[in-house]
């Protein structure tokens, strides 16, 4: 029994760091409908497209929201930089919005859907 | 993100990681360390250190990194212990640097070694006079081995044809003022022959002793927890507070 825990235990806390590193891509995925950030941001660009401002500003606060409950998740195995790019693309996006710039409101959530892919690869 | 809270679950990680892998890599003494040993230690010590508090990157490639590390470590150190031509390319060899009392020059030369450097290894040794050595090798790990001159070796019970008889190893019966009952098993004595024995030194229980060994030859080493020693002899002279 001994010698069966000297080993197992090692093997399942090796296994475990590598799961916890690893955890970045696949806990930064919804895990329910209301935590879907790829297809928050998609809605986003639809409505940008048709710039209907008030659904946007309302979407950008659902989708910050969103992303700071993922942070909690994902934090373990992502990087930093990532993480506070994507925070600031969120940021600019929203004053993006408040002046109702069209180009720079797509260009920050072209960009914070690029670090979104990248977070834990 | 809470960052104190990353670095303390990577450190646990990093932690833990360096612990299994040091025990699987064996137990070679730090003074048995070549120098790529040393170098490994260190580069292997900066990653997990990175893998730490370098939150700027994945926890992940930092700990691919010290697994490959380790694992070429754990490698090499297979190969050279089956092929002994690998380990003296890899690790060197014992280099004679005094043969015969004399001085190798063009060898200290070859391996950039000082003679000042020799003088100082033999000091180390306790050998203040070149005229004492026969032979000086200087081993893989930068240690310096030195056989004395025979009129210089000190007298052994054998030169005087002195019978003596081994003390052998000592084996622990109380530590810390708890009976290890499977050592006292394998020296064939019983609780009654310790406890007979320790009422010689004045310990009517177990708990009372600190420290009892008995080696071979059926001596007995015996430390209480409270030392009768009057004056302790005080060999600092810092004033304290610690």
């Amino acid at each position: 029994m001994r010698k069966f825990l000297i080993i197992t235990i090692p093997i399942v806390a090796l296994a475990l760091f590598v799961c916890i590193m690893l955890s970045g891509t696949f806990l930064k995925t919804s895990l329910e409908h209301k935590d879907d950030f790829p297809m928050k941001i998609e809605s986003l660009m639809e409505d940008i497209k048709n710039e209907d401002w008030d659904s946007i500003v309302t979407k950008i606060d659902e989708l910050e929201g969103m992303w700071n409950k993922i942070i909690h998740r994902i934090q373990f195995g992502s990087e930093r930089e990532e993480i506070n790019n994507l925070s600031k693309n969120i940021a600019r996006l929203r004053g993006a919005a408040q002046a109702k710039d069209r180009t720079s409101s797509l260009v920050e959530l072209s960009e914070a859907y690029h670090h979104w892919k990248n977070i834990g690869k | 993100m809470n960052e104190g809270l990353v670095v303390l679950v990577r450190g646990i990680i990093g932690f833990f990681t360096l612990l299994i892998l040091a025990r699987i890599l064996g137990k070679e003494q730090i003074s048995q360390l070549t120098f790529f040993d040393y170098i490994t230690g260190i580069t292997v010590g900066s990653i997990a250190s990175e893998l730490t508090v370098d939150l700027s990157s994945r926890a992940w490639p930092h700990w691919v990194g010290l697994i490959t590390w380790m694992a070429l470590t754990y490698l090499v150190r297979v190969i050279t212990l089956k092929w002994r031509y690998l380990a003296k390319v890899l690790e060197g060899e014992p280099t004679i640097v005094i043969m015969k009392g004399k001085i190798m020059d063009d060898v200290l030369k070859k391996m950039n070694f000082r003679i000042s450097d020799v003088l100082e290894l033999l000091r180390n040794k306790d050998i203040f006079d070149l005229n004492e050595v026969e032979y000086a090798i200087l081993e893989s790990n930068g240690e310096l081995s030195v056989l004395k001159k025979a009129e210089y070796l000190p007298l052994t019970p054998k030169d005087m044809n002195i019978k003596v008889t081994s003390s052998g190893i000592s084996t622990e019966l109380i530590y810390d003022g708890v009976l290890i009952e499977e050592n006292l098993r394998q020296m064939n004595k019983d609780k009654k022959w310790l406890m007979g024995e320790l009422k010689k030194h004045g310990i009517k229980d177990v708990s009372e002793a600190f420290l009892v060994t008995l080696n071979d030859a059926g001596s007995l080493y015996v430390d209480k927890y409270q030392d009768k020693t009057k004056k302790v002899k005080d060999i600092g002279d810092y004033k304290g507070p610690f």
